[in-house]
């Protein structure tokens, strides 16, 4: 979803900053040479760098930053950890904590100071075994972004709360813009169906989580509304390779409800010569009878297990998750502080973080097991076959339960012999 | 053993051992892994590793996913090879033809998608198939074509893939048929001329014969390259839509790369390993029948 060339162009730059950098470690601290190694996803991989030169000043530890591709980066960092390859700060989505936690992979914070100020209901979702092995960086709820224009011209001056509303909001924008859409839900994107799944109150794992439980009267009202909207063709039945720029989309009225979270603020500024920022406004997600939780992408810092300079990665994580570095990054890249000391700032106060402030008191709360993010995918894929006409909402939820009751197999059988809790 | 002997052992044993470290143990070891239930649980601790025995093949077999690859796959090799090494031999051909006029230029304009990065080329495809803007709808508009989801349509999308794969690979074949059509005996074919043989009667008895076991090497390296074929429908379509592009292959990756079950994906190579063989076997044998080999 980001644009490739942008990335390249980013990249030379930051290669060509290392330079110096390496310089000052060699004649800096004397602490070694190679630089501290900083892996980060996304945005925070592309901007991370421009947060390193306060850090290696004050501290004279060096800093390499390495950005990962979003969507190739679990598997990289499960690589990199079978191969002994970790770095020694990494970012992870909060729904991975606890799997590199379970093989190893990321150490225990050493100090509860470190997340002793965190926003209410953030900790639940990277404590395991009731033991912290992340900071929390941002919080990433998602919200739905509009375009003002469109829906005021359908009789809208805020998207509607709730989702008959949503649905009658669609269809009145759909008759007056016939060829194009109203929402984006990528069909190769899960946070959206993972939201309704989670507001109409699925329980999706059984005994133990050790089983499917999607054959339930909550997952079918949830598929059966999610694939409704493409049903009356008010979402494009697309993955993302085929939406390459949604920005620009987006600004050309191809769609005018746009369900993401905090960064698309950076992409909406960046291009305000196509979209002046009067068009669009952020209103928090439809829920069935009105707001409620949604799941999100907020990250968290962990060192990993094996560093041999443990002391100095944490005090890079103490660095990035300050109030003044959350904040210079809110500023950067529209992500939102997980810490509540940075809320007090006036920058948060703009009226467009309005709906992610109060979105981020309620997260959705994801099973807790190591096999989630596969599931995930795979709930996805059972609800593509639904929206492309390839199997009913009962096959598919029949299908999802055998399947995931394929990929718990491991986890029930040390479940049942007691190795796993 | 004889002073000859020796000296042949000595010359092949850094081959051999070389051959022995790099593919004979892998192999070995990834056969010994596919009877394992090595798992992202195995990756946290040893002690979770258990022998399977067959299990992890019983599984595969009952897994639709797993199938379905098997489908597609099948279908881009039946539908791919026919296509990559008709557009081969076709332009092959044309190039061959003594009318043709600047062939070094054509040969290296055909040859450079060969060498051309798959990624970049992927992502200027994607747009060429975008449904709305596409140059390839826009052409089809001109004769009154109705647009075609290429990318999004579970229908379309193999030959989408496929079209874009034809085009990025056709050149290397093109090359060595190329080469091949040179040695076909020129006085050969002017006796068959005089003879009254048409042009289809020509290639069918003069040219092919002469070019046989070069279209089989041909055939072989394709259906071996499409029943391996991964970051094609990767950069593309990843997998999608509903799964319509996942290939054999494609499964491997997330079963082994992306999800850490190397249990499960060393099954899937090894059942892979062993259709590839299948099929390389029976090629030989028609190749044997026709004498080329």
């Amino acid at each position: 979803m980001r644009i490739p060339i942008a990335a390249m162009l980013r990249t030379a730059p930051r290669a060509l900053g290392l330079l110096p950098t390496l310089g000052l470690a060699a004649c800096g601290s004397g602490r070694g040479v190679e630089p501290l190694k900083f892996w980060a996803m996304s945005y925070e991989g592309d901007y991370s760098p421009m947060l390193m030169p306060a850090f290696t000043a004050a501290t004279g530890i060096a800093v390499d930053v390495q950005s990962l591709p979003a969507t190739a980066s679990h598997e990289k960092l499960l690589t990199a950890q079978a191969g002994g390859a970790m770095p020694d700060v990494l970012m992870l989505y909060n729904g991975w904590v606890q799997e590199f936690a379970t093989i190893g992979a990321i150490a225990p914070i050493p100090s509860p100071a470190l997340v002793a100020d965190m926003f209410p209901g953030v900790l639940d979702a990277t404590r395991v075994g009731g033991r912290d092995f992340a900071v929390p960086w941002s919080v990433a709820p998602q919200v739905q972004f509009y375009r003002r224009d469109i829906l005021a011209r359908a009789g809208y001056a805020e998207p509607a709360e709730d989702w008959d509303g949503w649905l009658r909001m669609g269809r009145a924008i759909k008759r007056q813009r016939p060829d194009d859409f109203v929402f984006l839900l990528l069909l190769n994107w899960p946070d959206m169906l993972m939201t309704m799944l989670g507001q109409t109150g699925a329980a999706m794992l059984r005994d133990h989580d050790t089983r499917g439980n999607f054959q339930t009267p909550e997952a079918r009202a949830a598929f059966a509304y999610y694939a409704r909207i493409f049903a009356e063709g008010l979402a494009p039945k697309a993955l993302s390779t085929e939406i390459q720029d949604p920005v620009a989309a987006f600004a050309q009225g191809y769609f005018a409800i746009w369900p993401t979270g905090p960064t698309t603020l950076l992409d909406l500024h960046r291009r305000a010569a196509e979209i002046p920022a009067e068009r669009w406004g952020t209103a928090r997600l439809a829920g069935p009878h009105g707001v409620g939780a949604v799941s999100g992408l907020s990250t968290s810092l962990c060192v990993s297990a094996s560093t041999p300079r443990a002391a100095d990665a944490w005090t890079l994580v103490r660095h990035l998750s300050s109030p003044a570095s959350e904040l210079r990054y809110q500023t950067m890249i529209g992500n939102l502080p997980a810490r509540l000391r940075a809320w007090s700032s006036p920058q948060l106060r703009a009226p467009i973080l309005a709906p992610f402030k109060e979105q981020m008191r309620f997260p959705a709360v994801a099973p807790r097991v190591i096999e989630w993010e596969r599931i995930k995918v795979e709930i996805q894929f059972a609800a593509e076959r639904v929206v492309r006409g390839v199997q009913t909402i009962p096959q598919a939820l029949a299908g999802l339960d055998t399947r995931v009751d394929q990929l718990l197999a491991k986890r029930r059988a040390l479940v049942e012999a007691g190795t796993l809790a | 053993m004889t002073r000859q002997e020796r000296a042949a052992w000595v010359f092949s044993a850094p081959v051999l051992a070389i051959i022995a470290l790099v593919f004979v143990l892998p192999t070995t070891l990834a056969m010994a892994l596919s009877v394992t239930d090595y798992s992202i649980y195995a990756l946290a601790d040893w002690a979770n590793l258990r022998f399977v025995g067959l299990g992890n093949f019983i599984d595969l077999f009952s897994t639709p996913l797993f199938w379905r690859a098997m489908g597609n796959t099948a279908l881009f090799a039946v539908l791919g090879v026919p296509m990559a090494i008709g557009a081969s031999l076709a332009v092959a051909l044309l190039l061959n033809d003594a009318t043709v006029r600047w062939k070094p230029l054509w040969r290296v304009l055909l040859f450079a998608p060969y060498v051309t990065s798959i990624v970049a080329t992927a992502v200027v495809w994607r747009f060429l198939f975008n449904e709305r803007s596409g140059l390839i709808n826009r052409a089809l508009a001109t004769v009154g074509a109705a647009p075609i989801d290429w990318l999004g349509n579970p229908h379309t999308s193999i030959p989408a893939i496929l079209i874009f794969v034809t085009w990025k690979i056709f050149g290397y074949n093109m090359i060595v048929l190329t080469a091949a059509l040179s040695v076909v005996p020129q006085d050969l074919m002017e006796a068959a001329r005089l003879d009254g043989a048409g042009r289809w009667t020509r290639f069918r008895h003069v040219t092919l014969p002469a070019i046989g076991p070069t279209l089989l090497l041909a055939a072989v390296m394709s259906v071996a390259g499409f029943l391996q074929i991964f970051a094609e429908p990767y950069v593309m379509t990843l997998g999608g839509p509903a799964q319509s592009t996942t290939t054999i292959l494609y499964f491997m990756f997330d079963e082994g790369f992306k999800w850490w079950n190397l249990g499960q994906a060393s099954a899937v190579a090894f059942v892979l390993f062993l259709m590839i063989l299948a099929l390389t076997m029976v090629q030989t044998r028609i190749g044997r029948r026709y004498e080329w080999l």
